[in-house]
């Protein structure tokens, strides 16, 4: 098995999808407590639409991100591929 | 900024078996001083937001050490 580094480009887009989910987090959290914070629930929509084109963009070039249906999977079956999530 | 580690002096008596703490810190939260949270604080950037654990910088509590302090200087 030839070693394979992976490129930069796939930690600065788990990366930057990190960023983005954490501040979904937050917000979530926040909108539990202030449901009528309309400021806080558009920003929570835009993050979280730019979150799933960060993911549909890695998952593009990568493969899954998530199991059970949440991800697409390219031929052959993707899943149980490496680089495993310690790995990473 | 908030000083988010406080300290006091605590009394010495002669009789003190120990060699005494002359100062002793205590953390103090954000959460002492916000009750609910108001709408509209201003928020960090994403990428400072991962870095330092929170959206808003008013709920920012670094939980230092005192003691790494007194090493590092």
């Amino acid at each position: 098995m030839t070693e394979t580094h992976l490129p930069k480009a796939y930690y600065d887009m788990l990366e930057e999808l990190q960023t983005v989910d954490f501040v979904l987090v937050e917000l979530n959290l926040y909108l539990d407590t202030h449901p009528d914070d309309l400021e806080a629930l558009k920003q929570f929509n835009t993050f979280s639409k730019k979150s799933r084109e960060l993911r549909d963009r890695f998952e593009e070039q990568f493969g899954p991100l998530d199991q059970f249906g949440h991800s697409y999977s390219s031929y052959p079956w993707k899943w149980n591929d490496t680089p495993w999530p310690w790995q990473v | 900024m908030p000083t988010h580690r406080k300290s006091y002096h605590p009394y010495i008596s002669p009789f003190d078996p120990c060699p005494p703490i002359k100062t002793k810190t205590y953390e103090t939260p954000a959460q002492l001083y916000l009750g609910f949270q108001p709408k509209g604080l201003d928020q960090y950037q994403p990428s400072e937001a991962l870095k330092k654990g929170t959206l808003w910088p008013a709920l920012y509590s670094p939980y230092t050490s005192p003691y790494e302090k007194n090493k590092r200087e």
